[in-house]
């Protein structure tokens, strides 16, 4: 209201020179330390997404990773006030603008998002669910944590070094995400089509193990073998055990 | 009371021992909203123990753009969520044109500036309902001033009913960067708006540049401008030691809280009574 347009429009210069490295005429400015401007914005852009992302870094090696952080930050008008979200800035930028470096590349955006993803487990704000910890996984009612992302990626991202992922490795892979409350620990999993849908079940609500394989046998039109069964226990067991289901119905 | 800047680098360590005990700590709101899991934890189990100072980082009240009220919402909450003894933001922008840059870039020195930036603090103050601290910023080059920095800090604080935080760091840095006096500076300041100290080292990159890094010691004649300030003051008010980056051990950072705090206990001491 009360700022004239000149000084708004030093004030834009300004930015504009850390963000794109191109310096307009600002009167007054000491010219001799004006770079150091430029410097310190973009070491803090950086070394945000370098530690965000060392595995894609990694990848790109530091000459490509630096141009495609310059081209980001000079290109789009970061708009999280927390510096830490600006990764996922970043990911989706990439995403939306599809540049060269991902035909090069085809695993990189697959890359920046299982990165993030750990990041994101890690930060977010807790969901408080009622539990028991004591249970029969036999008959008792399971309850997922709710601290979990399911996820779908066409490259190995989570399972082998991206620069030894190769066209041949191109597929379906399922995995989840959680969060272990106790630590904050945050896990991935690798899972089979079949495993991912009986979680996505349980997390439609509640309920027992026999119950569980009763919807997906039925969905799925197979017979519940005891072989099913087994495997379906142990998986239980172990999704227990790494607290990805973590616990027990209190009712 | 002599205070620390909460790291992520040094929390564990610094709740689990007793080799540094500050007086309170302080945080950056952005570094916490939202955050859950181990951070929480940690920083639930680091608010049992200490009274909360908070430093914005992003509120950017000089910057061109409008206020994001979104944001200032969340920051109100956390305040009152953590029970915040005080909230402290930088004369500076960090926004501009929709943009953020996760830095403190300087306003110019303009009349305009300092309306349009009084009534940005203002605003603030009436939605976060509490006063704040604004702090001086080092800065490296003026950009189209029409007076000089205490002219420009001292007409904002003419403009509009906030506390100044006083960064001894900063006048120190921009005192040799602009070649003032750093004492003349401090004794042109209303001392009685001063609410909050924050106390660092820098970091001197040429003969005729010093940039404020958070990643040093505290230098000796910093801590000389702090006696020289504590001495104008002559009333205690909180301190803070930021160490936010090449963090050394915690016994390090204890033995500068200590000369703080000597400091500042010789400065306020009261004059021995002299007989006429």
């Amino acid at each position: 209201m009360f700022l004239l347009k000149k000084t708004h429009h030093s004030q834009s210069a300004l930015a504009n020179y850390c963000r794109t490295g191109i310096l307009e005429d600002i009167p007054g400015i000491k010219s001799e330390n004006i770079g150091h401007y430029r410097r310190l914005v973009f070491n803090i852009v950086n070394d945000m997404l370098q530690s965000a992302f060392p595995l894609s870094h990694k990848l790109l090696k530091n000459r490509k990773w630096q141009s495609l952080t310059h081209e980001f930050f000079s290109t789009h008008a970061c708009q999280s006030p927390q510096v830490w979200y600006m990764p996922k800035e970043f990911y989706q930028y990439l995403e939306q603008r599809r540049p060269e470096i991902l035909t090069d590349y085809p695993v990189l955006l697959e890359l920046l998002w299982f990165e993030w993803l750990e990041i994101e487990m890690f930060m977010m704000e807790d969901r408080e669910i009622d539990y028991s910890n004591s249970g029969n996984v036999d008959c008792d009612v399971l309850v997922l944590n709710p601290e979990l992302h399911f996820q779908h990626f066409e490259y190995p991202v989570h399972l082998k070094e991206a620069v030894k992922i190769t066209a041949a490795d191109k597929g379906a892979y399922f995995l989840c995400v959680h969060r272990v409350p106790e630590s904050g620990e945050v896990i991935f999993t690798d899972l089979s089509a079949g495993f991912v849908r009986l979680l996505e079940l349980l997390s439609d609500s509640p309920q027992t193990l026999p119950d569980l394989m009763t919807r997906l046998c039925t969905e799925l039109q197979i017979d519940q073998t005891t072989e099913i069964k087994n495997r379906c226990l142990d998986f239980i067991q172990t999704a227990i055990e790494s607290r990805l289901i973590i616990g027990f119905n209190k009712n | 009371m002599v205070g620390i800047g909460f790291r992520k680098d040094f929390a564990e360590e610094m709740l689990q021992s007793n080799i540094i005990q500050p007086a309170f700590i302080e945080v950056a709101p952005e570094n916490w909203i939202g955050v859950g899991g181990f951070w929480k934890k940690q920083f639930r189990q680091a608010l049992e123990q200490y009274p909360l100072y908070t430093h914005g980082l992003s509120l950017s009240v000089g910057s061109p753009d409008q206020l994001d009220f979104q944001f200032l919402k969340k920051i109100k909450d956390f305040l009152s969520q953590t029970n915040a003894r005080l909230y402290s933001e930088h004369l500076s922008y960090a926004k501009c044109d929709n943009a953020h840059l996760y830095d403190l870039l300087p306003i110019p020195f303009t009349y305009d500036a300092v309306r349009h930036v009084a009534e940005k603090i203002r605003t603030v103050q009436e939605v976060l309902e509490r006063k704040i601290s604004i702090e001086i910023v080092s800065y490296y080059s003026p950009v189209a001033p029409e007076m000089t920095e205490i002219e420009f800090i001292n007409s904002i604080l003419s403009e509009v009913n906030c506390d100044l935080l006083l960064d001894v760091n900063n006048v120190y840095v921009n005192a040799f960067n602009h070649q003032y006096d750093s004492k003349n500076f401090i004794a042109s300041l209303p001392m009685d708006r001063v609410s909050y100290i924050h106390m660092a080292g820098h970091h001197q990159v040429s003969e005729s540049l010093v940039i404020d890094t958070h990643g040093e010691a505290i230098i000796d004649p910093v801590f000389d401008l702090f006696d020289f300030t504590m001495r104008r003051l002559k009333r205690d008010v909180p301190v803070l030691l930021e160490r936010d980056f090449n963090i050394p051990v915690l016994e390090e950072l204890h033995q500068e809280m200590t000369r703080l705090n000597e400091i500042k206990l010789d400065a306020l001491k009261p004059m021995p009574y002299v007989p006429a």
